[in-house]
């Protein structure tokens, strides 16, 4: 297991070695290489992952005295499984999705480079190689990006990406600092194991430290995953070329759910800040998910989809959920990647047909045809109530008697349920010639995700954090007092509710709105189409800033 | 005679405004050697001169160095001209090595570090020599797309960049992070300006190299560098990324 850890991230960097030897002479040749090298590292992070889940004892392989540290735990022989999978996939994909393009070896070798950097920072035992990697990826991704050397749009958001990782880079470099000089050690298994011994250490102005330093991890992993006012990178950077289009949505951008669950140790002692995370990921999860509705180009409400996603995401951090945050991440890198890299076909399905719904007449008069339906409103409504109650009544039969007083069980389901709500909301806008069978498409879709949460979760949360006390404080962090929670939980079943309701109202009057109601939603509208200004505010800051220093030049005689 | 010593040193290891000085001689300079040479001896006299000092420098002159570090990483973003921005970068990297002398564990290890520093502005200012003679000025937005016209030149430029803005593995990353790390405690403030100096870097770099690489190819072709040509800056730059990694010793 020794060689094995480092092999992981030593395979992509060889192959991007060997790939960039190659690059004078071959052509395709150069993309066969660089698919060995991702199918070896695969097989390394398979290897891994398989020894972890036969029990295998976490350990740290080290390089140097002072860096260098690799650690093979649970999450970091999961992650390295997913990243290489994902990039075997990209590399697979590319191989002849990129024949034509400019700089094709160029490409391989910087996707080969991504992987590695991507594994070394899911295996940093230390908090200097883990800065280098996060670093790195950032740069990384900026030449990827720009892989079109031609396309000035494709190097602006490039560079957009650029700096909002350089932001969060330095975050958490200030809070690599205020760690070392804490515990006088990079170690990250030493660190914590202080920060355990003694949870109340004060830092710079009296702050506690723990609560600084988790408020520092959680901003840099905000940058890193498109939270709320550090987003605007993702939706603009779909100028880069389809694969890493896929890589970055798939992989690069869940980076903040894993730096949250790398720390997990330190944010079990905070008081306060999971409850942060936990509003931003709320507040990104609806202001993505609204500006996706919004968009009329496709490649930009994926992007919304991916900042919808990971708020979602960062809000399982911030209730505790920090397992079923890296099964989200998972599940959500597998369907966006697919989406991404389906992209081409849908593309060449669409020159066929172009997808639009005929309408109900026409299919009834010319056609000949039933009409479609579409799936009676309260069944659709009891539903989303129903079956979340059936699942909760089996997992306290089936689990454990006292699911109900486990917060973090019901948080589990509670996540399991809003997805399911919003998986029946997008399908109760499909219209049907058998609705019987798309009825039992919806209730099984719904049951495996309500079970999927709860389940599938609980087995992550076994794997990734076997002690299970240490789960039990990771929830108590997170945790809030039982009124809220019963409040929050009432007024999110409030929302679905009055959702069901609106539908049932705009199918009933179609959709008009009267008086100030009207004005108010054409405000609204207004405001989400231009994605909340937030995009201009920053190009009217950068161009003033940059204005600023011209000026100063100016005055000071460019001297 | 201390206060005299630090003004020659506010020289070497520019001070605004004494920094002024050295920007308008290295604009005024006009070949490559002496461009070299100002750039790989003008740190070194002030380490020299900062050696025979008695202690260590007054706190105020670190934040007076680093806010100078962040005032010229600022206005390089602004910067088209590439031999101007070699000379801001330049000014904004040698400043910081006040804050580094505070905890540097020897002088040898500073004289290293402030080499390490001027190296990549070294291949840069080579570089620009070769872009003004392919295109009479290297000026950003005139010459771009050297990425499809010169590509060998150009991937010497982006490493030259990534290099001087502080970058994994180039020497400048662990340098800053050692900085940061020791100046964070004593010196919080001076500590975030030093920060944000660095993420300026990182934006003045960005736009240089939008500038100059980015874009289509000139309508006349033009010669790019031969492998003989680029094979020494190369090996220099895998030899700064080594030193980098063995951190100079500075992360202990």
């Amino acid at each position: 297991m020794d060689a094995l850890v480092p092999l992981v991230f030593l395979v992509p960097l060889a192959s991007a070695l060997l790939t960039l030897t190659a690059l004078q002479g071959l052509h395709r040749d150069s993309a066969r290489i660089s698919i060995v090298g991702a199918f070896a590292t695969f097989l390394c992070a398979s290897s891994l992952l398989g020894l972890a889940l036969a029990g295998h004892t976490s350990d740290e392989i080290r390089f140097g005295t002072t860096w260098g540290v690799l650690l093979f735990d649970p999450l970091s022989s999961l992650m390295a499984f997913v990243v290489s999978g994902i990039s075997l996939i990209v590399h697979v994909y590319s191989r002849r999705y990129m024949a034509e393009e400019r700089g094709y070896a160029t490409f391989f070798v910087l996707l080969d480079l991504m992987t590695a950097a991507l594994l070394l920072m899911v295996t940093a035992g230390d908090l200097i190689t883990l800065l280098i990697a996060w670093h790195l990826i950032g740069v990384l991704l900026y030449f990827l990006l720009g892989q079109d050397s031609t396309s000035h749009t494709a190097h602006r958001y490039a560079a957009w990406t650029l700096l909002t990782y350089r932001f969060g880079d330095l975050l958490l470099l200030l809070a690599a600092a205020l760690l070392y000089h804490a515990f006088g050690t990079w170690s990250l298994h030493g660190i914590f194991e202080q920060v355990a011994d003694a949870p109340d250490v004060r830092t710079l102005f009296g702050l506690p430290l723990v609560e600084t330093v988790a408020g520092l991890v959680a901003l840099s992993a905000f940058a890193r995953s498109a939270q709320f006012l550090l987003h605007i990178w993702l939706p603009y950077t779909m100028s880069g070329p389809t694969p890493v289009s896929a890589l970055m949505h798939a992989g690069i951008v869940n980076a903040g759910g894993f730096l949250i669950n790398r720390f997990a140790p330190l944010f079990v002692h905070t008081d306060g800040v999971l409850h942060w995370i936990f509003v931003v990921g709320l507040v990104t999860a609806v202001i993505g998910s609204v500006l996706m509705l919004a968009q009329n180009d496709i490649k930009k409400a994926l992007g919304y989809s991916t900042m919808g996603q990971m708020g979602f995401m960062i809000m399982e951090c911030g209730v505790g959920a920090f397992s079923l945050a890296v099964y989200h991440l998972i599940a959500h890198g597998l369907f966006k990647g697919t989406l991404f890299l389906g992209a081409g076909g849908v593309i060449s399905e669409a020159r066929e047909d172009d997808g639009v719904p005929k309408d109900d007449l026409y299919t009834f008069v010319v056609e000949r045809r039933s009409a479609r339906q579409r799936q009676p409103w309260l069944l659709m409504a009891a539903v989303t109530l129903v079956v979340p109650v059936t699942i909760l009544v089996l997992a306290h039969w089936l689990v454990a008697e006292d699911f109900f007083q486990k917060q973090g069980a019901v948080v589990l389901l509670f996540f399991g349920w809003v997805t399911g709500a919003q998986l029946i909301f997008s399908t109760y806008r499909m219209r049907t010639e058998n609705i019987w069978r798309l009825m039992g498409m919806i209730l099984f879709s719904f049951t495996i995700v309500v079970l999927g949460y709860t389940f599938i979760s609980h087995a992550f949360d076994v794997f990734l954090y076997p002690d299970e006390a240490f789960r039990s404080q990771i929830y108590a962090a997170a945790g809030i007092d039982i009124f809220w929670f019963d409040t929050l939980v009432i007024l999110m079943s409030l929302v679905v509710v009055f959702g069901w309701l609106v539908t049932y109202y705009t199918e009933q009057n179609g959709r008009r709105w009267k008086g100030a109601l009207s004005t108010l939603w054409h405000g609204f509208y207004t405001l989400v189409s231009r994605e909340f200004f937030v995009i201009n505010a920053y190009a009217r800051l950068s161009g003033f800033l940059v204005a600023a220093a011209t000026r100063l030049n100016v005055l000071l005689r460019w001297s | 005679m201390t206060l005299l010593g630090y003004l020659v040193v506010a020289l070497f290891l520019p001070l605004f405004p004494i920094s002024m000085l050295f920007n308008r001689l290295y604009a005024r300079v006009g070949t490559l050697r002496a461009r070299v040479f100002l750039l790989l001896v003008w740190p070194q006299l002030g380490l020299l001169v900062l050696a025979e000092l008695p202690g260590q420098p007054p706190t105020w002159v670190v934040h007076w160095a680093v806010v100078t570090a962040c005032f010229y990483a600022f206005r390089a973003v602004a910067l088209r001209d590439l031999t101007l921005w070699i000379a801001y970068m330049a000014t904004s990297a040698w400043s910081l090595l006040w804050a580094m002398a505070l905890f540097a564990p020897g002088d040898m290890l500073l004289v290293l570090q402030a080499l390490a520093f001027s190296a990549p502005f070294v291949l840069l200012a080579w570089l620009a020599s070769r872009i003004e003679l392919l295109f009479g000025a290297a000026y950003a937005g005139t010459c771009g797309g050297l990425g499809q016209t010169a590509p060998r030149l150009s991937v010497l430029l982006v490493f030259s960049i990534l290099a001087a803005v502080g970058t994994p593995l180039f020497p400048g990353f662990f340098a800053l992070l050692a900085t940061t790390a020791n100046l964070l405690p004593v010196l919080p403030g001076a500590a975030l300006v030093m920060l944000t100096a660095w993420f300026l870097w990182a934006w003045a770099g960005a736009q240089m190299t939008r500038g100059l690489v980015v874009g289509p190819a000139a309508d006349e072709p033009k010669p790019d560098l031969g492998l003989a040509a680029t094979l020494p800056p190369g090996v220099l730059l895998a030899v700064l990324a080594v030193a980098g990694v063995t951190s100079l010793g500075y992360l202990t």
